[in-house]
């Protein structure tokens, strides 16, 4: 017997080609929201119907619907855009958003708090700048991510040319979103011609995220996303091509052990000029293999797992007609940021700014990002680069132009690196925001590494480079399954610890102990941190010695994730 | 005397015996000669009745008003009374139905009136008094007048209206038998006075000898039965309406009553009793060197306006304080008062002119503390038995200092659920709901919204067939949507058949409920063609004038008429009573 097809599956079918019913949704002035269907829609479009969860408690009482707003998250491949969209960006926030951008985990912009009656006149802000926000969500081809690494400029160039060819290729085809938010006009053509060549009419079965990265460096996490592309360098450090990693994933559900993260497989070597046509059949294949009837079981990491990495790999070769290779040595050594300036080869300076969570606002009396940003925009004339890390780099700054960009630097108080714990730290966004959140996560990971911190420093560690991650709920944005220390929200104030990722991002952790609140995190690092000051090797991980010194089980892959957790020692 | 003299065991009805002594008991003795004569006449004469012997005519008393919130109105209709008891036939008419041509022919002529907005007529009365007030108006030679003022200290321009009729119907020839009297809120012993005066100087001289014979005017229906009374209430509910993360704060008050709610319909107020902010009562005695006893500080608490700074405080401060404050008179003198007392209050004069005044003087310098009036959101048909309120707290910097309404200020930071508070009905017969099939449009900003509230759930209880159109505005959608699920579930149930929303804050140009009537004019003044009835409540000072001017250019640019013919189609709808206002 079949199965029957997910409620979004039918969403979509019935949607001709993402309009449903927005256009009459926007109209309607009494409400914020749209309705159900449609919230599911709009995230083709970028967009996310949140509300206020602070203030959903009061509202029913003041005789109010939810605060509802929308949450925009741009497409940006490879993170790079220029410092004149920047600008576009911080006049929107200002006059539409809620003071705030926020650098995402996936190297681009999120404006939050936009309300409905200012959504088309911010789309058009946005298409004005050369931005767009189409499919930076949904089940789709998302943002491409790319390596940003300026230092080495010839590579770069190389991938983040191939990043915008493959978010171009895999874009969606449909008139819906200049038609909904831009011209107003239904664009004419039936459904009967190929709308979506790639997707068709229910595109994927769910979301599907691609990254290019430049080793030595594993900024972008290349294992943790359904399609990944490692650069091969030659001695001129040019690329000549890929190893291809497939099936990738964060994604778990507290108490489903059938759902868990899963670290993707190299499945082989392309050429460089080959990447793209891989890269469709990949998506294809999962088109017409994935999931359609389980959401949570939808994602290209569960399709390799059901049917096979030869098989997978059989089936791409064969759409593709690529015959791929085996794969070619490499090796990363990290996945953080290097902050401060750093010197490329085309003999431009670069500064990587140190933005905690990366959201970009002005703290009254304090540091002034959004400000001080837009000033270095005006000024800057190279380009602006998120990192996978939540943080911004000032790319290609002429010797000559240094000395200005660090005055202003210096005068809005912006950071260019923090204390070893701090800079290796990320958070997800959570609360209030975040529809899914079961606890806080962006507002309160600053405050429990003031804490750890503090217990670092002494056990004489205060130096000791240690990759936290934290996360409202187990979907896993700040991928915290390859952080050395993951902490995943459970419900208000708990949070589950897990330990034993590796430092490069090449292995994944397992759940130490679970629903320890703020007393609890501390109670049960602190321990580990003296043990790990006195027996680690030297260059020994935190990660890797917690497994060594038997803290916690290795976990070899996705499937046994949740086999033989708990505190071992 | 007797105000009931006709029996029980007379032989007529019981509703005819009410009816009877409504109109004997209160009667004069020489409205009761003449019955008697005929009556006694009645019986013989088989043709129509004569008048009896030596019956004369009464002369006639045009009485002329100009209201907004019903005070005027309440005064003229016991001036009549007492006019008829006088020899005089009165005659009522609110300045809103004045065909201005009539005056002409008045021999006798009151006007009682209201000053509104800043300086400006009430609302209903506008387009009357531009008539009187141009070339057009009839000369009135010889007619007799006299002129009674309603106004407010508070306000710079103290009666203008008043004051400006009164000179004209001078101009025009008039002849003026008693002189203006501008009163303050406190205004019902003073206007009572004038009334006599009024009267006793327009009334026919007496021919000696004869008892005069006069007609009764059976025509005048008897004052409202509704009681006005002050009545008691608790609080069953209390809600800031607004999100926490708004600049406002309005409240929903619903009150209850030990017994029945006063008798108010849709488009009625309530009158509440303020009291001033312990506070400040604390500082003014402070200022004023007074020592604060029990008794003293009550009655300014409750029983004295201690917050109002005009002119006539300034006088009345400098003259009580005679020598002692020459500052006082130089700054009168100076002409530069207006400006100084601008968002100042008395608190201030005390603390800018120093001096110890005695409690006397302090009591003086102030008036009695006023009502203040707030539009019923409820209708008794869907809540029973209780009135609900929305409240805006008034709260402003001014001069360093810290202020706030008295009235909305006290409910806000004072009253919580369970409390008690007295409230005074105050009818609007002039803000009613049209027959159950009329359309309605409504225009309610901010707390504009309040009647509309009422409206909306009289309309749902009564099954009216008449579509309903809301105009509402505020600043954010998000922290001051008033109400937002009501309305939407309104929407759904049809007892709300359109909503347009305007919210100043939310985009850089500032939009408000006149720009969205002018995006909807087509629909609108298709709406008002096919007979709608246009409602407009909140602000009077900028909102009211600018929903006026946006419905003027929506009829001109959907008929393509002049400007002035569009208004006068807007001065239709006023004509017959389409285009009802109740701002403040
Ligand atoms: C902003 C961001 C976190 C951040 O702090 O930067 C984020 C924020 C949200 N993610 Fe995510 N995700 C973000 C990267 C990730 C990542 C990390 C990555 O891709 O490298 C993951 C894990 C990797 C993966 O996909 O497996 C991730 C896995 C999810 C999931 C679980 C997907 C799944 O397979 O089940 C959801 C929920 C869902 O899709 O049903 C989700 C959903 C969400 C939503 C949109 C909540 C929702 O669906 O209503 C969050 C919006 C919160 C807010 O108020 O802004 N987000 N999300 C990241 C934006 C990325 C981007 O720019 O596109
Ligand atoms: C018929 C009618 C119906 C009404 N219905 C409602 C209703 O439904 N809801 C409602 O909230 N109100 C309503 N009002 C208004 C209400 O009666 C009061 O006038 C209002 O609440 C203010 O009274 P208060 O005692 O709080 O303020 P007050 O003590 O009377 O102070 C108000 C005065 O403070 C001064 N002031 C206020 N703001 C500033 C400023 N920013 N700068 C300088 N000076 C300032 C002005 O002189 C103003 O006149 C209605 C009024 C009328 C006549
Ligand atoms: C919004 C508003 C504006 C007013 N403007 C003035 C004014 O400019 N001058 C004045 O003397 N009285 C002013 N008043 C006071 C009224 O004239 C006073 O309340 C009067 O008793 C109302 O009489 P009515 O009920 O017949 O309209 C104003 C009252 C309100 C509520
Ligand atoms: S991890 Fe969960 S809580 Fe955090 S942003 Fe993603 S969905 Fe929201």
């Amino acid at each position: 017997m079949t199965k029957e097809l997910s409620r979004n599956e039918r969403i979509k079918e019935a949607s001709a080609y993402l309009r449903g019913t927005l256009a009459e949704g926007l109209r309607e002035e009494i409400t914020g929201g749209i309705i159900e269907d449609d919230a599911q829609l709009v995230k083709f479009h970028g967009m996310y119907l949140q509300d206020d969860r602070d203030l959903r408690a009061e509202r029913v009482r003041k005789k109010m619907e939810k605060a509802f707003s929308f949450m925009i998250r741009l497409r940006v491949p490879g993170g790079v855009c220029t410092p004149g969209q920047f600008i576009n960006l911080d006049h929107i926030v200002r006059t539409y958003g809620n003071g705030t951008m926020r650098l995402t985990t996936r190297q681009t912009f999120q404006l939050h708090g936009i309300i409905k009656s200012n959504l088309k006149a911010t789309m058009r802000e946005i298409d004005a700048a050369l931005l767009t926000t189409l499919a930076a969500c949904g089940d789709v081809n998302r943002n491409v991510l790319c390596n940003p690494n300026p230092y080495q400029s010839r590579a770069h160039a190389a991938s983040l040319a191939l990043a915008r060819a493959l978010s171009d290729h895999l874009l969606p085809r449909t008139p819906a979103y200049r038609e909904i938010w831009l011209d107003g006009e239904r664009i004419a053509g039936g459904e009967e011609e190929v709308v979506e060549p790639i997707y068709g009419k229910t595109y994927l079965p769910r979301k599907f995220k691609i990254v290019i990265a430049v080793p030595p460096s594993n900024d972008v996490d290349v294992y943790a996303h359904d399609l990944g592309f490692i650069a091969i360098l030659d001695n001129q450090h040019e690329i000549d091509g890929y190893n291809v990693t497939v099936g990738g994933g964060m994604a778990m559900t507290h108490g489903e052990p059938e759902t868990y993260p899963r670290m993707a497989d190299v499945m082989g070597y392309c050429r460089a000029d080959q990447a793209i046509a891989v890269a469709e059949a990949v998506v294809t294949v999962q088109r017409d293999w994935g999931d359609r009837v389980n959401r949570k079981h939808a994602r290209l990491k569960y399709t390799i797992e059901d049917r096979g990495l030869d098989a997978f790999r059989a089936e791409v070769e064969q759409r593709s007609g690529v015959k791929l290779a085996a794969a070619k040595p490499f090796t990363f050594t990290s996945t953080g940021d290097r902050y401060g300036w750093t010197e490329s080869d085309n003999g431009c300076a670069h500064l990587t700014l140190f933005i905690e969570n990366g959201r970009v606002k002005d703290v009254p009396g304090g540091v002034q990002w959004l400000t001080g940003l837009r000033r270095i925009a005006e000024v800057h004339d190279g380009d602006f680069r998120l990192t996978a890390n939540q943080n911004l780099i000032i790319a290609n700054v002429p010797k000559d132009k240094r000395k200005s960009i660090e005055a202003l630097v210096a005068e809005h108080g912006l950071t260019t690196g923090a204390s070893a714990l701090r800079r290796n730290a990320m958070a997800c966004v959570a609360l209030p925001t975040c529809g899914l959140a079961l606890a806080e996560s962006e507002r309160y990971l600053p405050d429990l590494v003031t804490a750890l911190e503090e217990r670092l420093a002494a056990h004489g560690l205060a130096e000791a480079e240690i990759v936290i991650r934290m996360t409202g709920c187990p979907n896993g944005c700040s991928r915290p399954y390859v952080a050395e220390i993951g902490l995943v929200g459970k419900g208000p104030g708990l949070y589950n610890l897990y330990l034993g990722a590796a430092f490069d991002g090449s292995r994944l952790s397992k759940l130490y102990a679970a629903d320890l609140d703020h007393g609890a995190i501390i109670a049960n690092l602190d321990p580990i941190f003296a043990a790990y000051k006195s027996e680690r090797r030297d260059g020994e991980h935190f990660g890797d010695y917690v497994i060594r010194a038997d803290f916690i089980a290795a976990t070899v892959n996705g499937a046994d994730f949740h086999k033989d957790t708990g505190a071992r020692r | 005397m007797n105000s009931s003299p006709i029996p029980n065991t007379a032989p007529f009805a019981e509703e005819e015996i009410e009816i009877l002594n409504r109109v004997v008991g209160p009667a004069s003795p020489t409205q009761r000669a003449w019955l008697a004569g005929f009556l006694a006449g009645m019986n013989t004469a088989t043709t129509a009745p004569q008048p009896a012997v030596g019956a004369q005519p009464a002369e006639p008393l045009t009485i002329l008003y100009a209201t907004e919130s019903g005070n005027s109105e309440r005064l003229v209709s016991d001036m009549a009374k007492a006019a008829r008891k006088m020899g005089l036939k009165p005659s009522i008419v609110d300045m809103a139905d004045l065909d201005v041509a009539t005056l002409a022919s008045v021999r006798r002529l009151v006007v009682i009136a209201a000053t509104w907005g800043e300086g400006d007529p009430p609302a209903r009365a506008i387009r009357a008094y531009g008539e009187l007030m141009g070339e057009g108006a009839p000369r009135l030679d010889g007619a007799l007048f006299g002129v009674l003022a309603l106004g407010d200290t508070a306000y710079t321009e103290f009666c203008a209206i008043g004051k400006a009729l009164d000179a004209r119907l001078e101009a025009l020839g008039g002849k003026r038998v008693v002189d203006r009297v501008d009163c303050d809120l406190d205004f019902a012993e003073p206007a009572g006075r004038w009334i006599k005066t009024a009267l006793k100087a327009l009334a026919p001289v007496e021919e000696a000898g004869r008892g005069r014979v006069i007609a009764v005017d059976f025509g005048a229906k008897a004052a409202s039965t509704a009681d006005l009374g002050p009545v008691e209430a608790e609080i069953t509910e209390f809600i800031d309406l607004n999100s926490s993360q708004s600049e406002k704060e309005t409240i929903h008050l619903e009150l209850g009553f030990d017994g029945a709610a006063p008798p108010y319909k849709p488009g009625d107020s309530l009158e509440l009793y303020p009291e001033n902010d312990a506070a400040y009562v604390d500082d003014l005695l402070k200022a004023a060197g007074l020592a604060s006893d029990a008794a003293l500080r009550a009655e300014l608490t409750k029983g004295r306006d201690v917050t109002t700074l005009s002119l006539k405080t300034l006088e009345s401060y400098a003259a009580t304080t005679g020598h002692q404050h020459q500052e006082v008179k130089a700054l009168l003198e100076s002409g530069d008062a207006r400006a100084w007392i601008a968002g100042r209050q008395l608190i201030d004069l005390l603390q800018f002119f120093p001096i110890t005044l005695s409690a006397d003087q302090l009591l003086q310098v102030t008036r009695p503390l006023a009502l203040r009036a707030y539009s019923i959101a409820s209708s008794r048909r869907e809540v029973g038995e209780e009135a609900h309120l929305l409240i805006s707290a008034v709260r402003y910097q001014s001069f360093g200092r810290a202020r706030k309404g008295v009235a909305s200020g006290h409910v806000a930071d004072q009253l919580k659920k369970g409390q008690r508070l007295r409230v005074k009905l105050r009818p609007n017969r002039h803000f009613a709901l049209p027959a159950p099939e009329r359309d309605i449009i409504m225009v309610g900003p901010g707390t504009g919204i309040a009647p509309f509230r009422a409206f909306v759930q009289e309309r749902r209880a009564t099954g009216a067939s008449g579509r309903s159109w809301l105009f509402f505005g505020d600043r954010h959608f998000t922290h001051d949507f008033l109400y937002q699920l009501e309305w939407q579930d309104a929407l759904k149930d049809g007892s709300l058949t359109r909503m347009d929303v305007a919210f100043s804050r939310d985009t850089p140009e500032k939009l408000y409920v006149q720009h969205r009537i002018w995006n909807q004019r087509r629909d609108l003044v298709d709406w008002l063609d096919s007979g709608a009835y246009f409602y407009v409540c909140g602000d009077a000072k900028a909102m009211a004038k600018d929903v006026r001017t946006a419905l003027v250019r929506a009829y001109a640019d959907v008929k393509a008429l002049s400007v002035e013919a569009a208004e006068q189609a807007v001065n239709n709808l006023d004509r017959e009573h389409r285009y009802l206002q109740d701002t403040y």
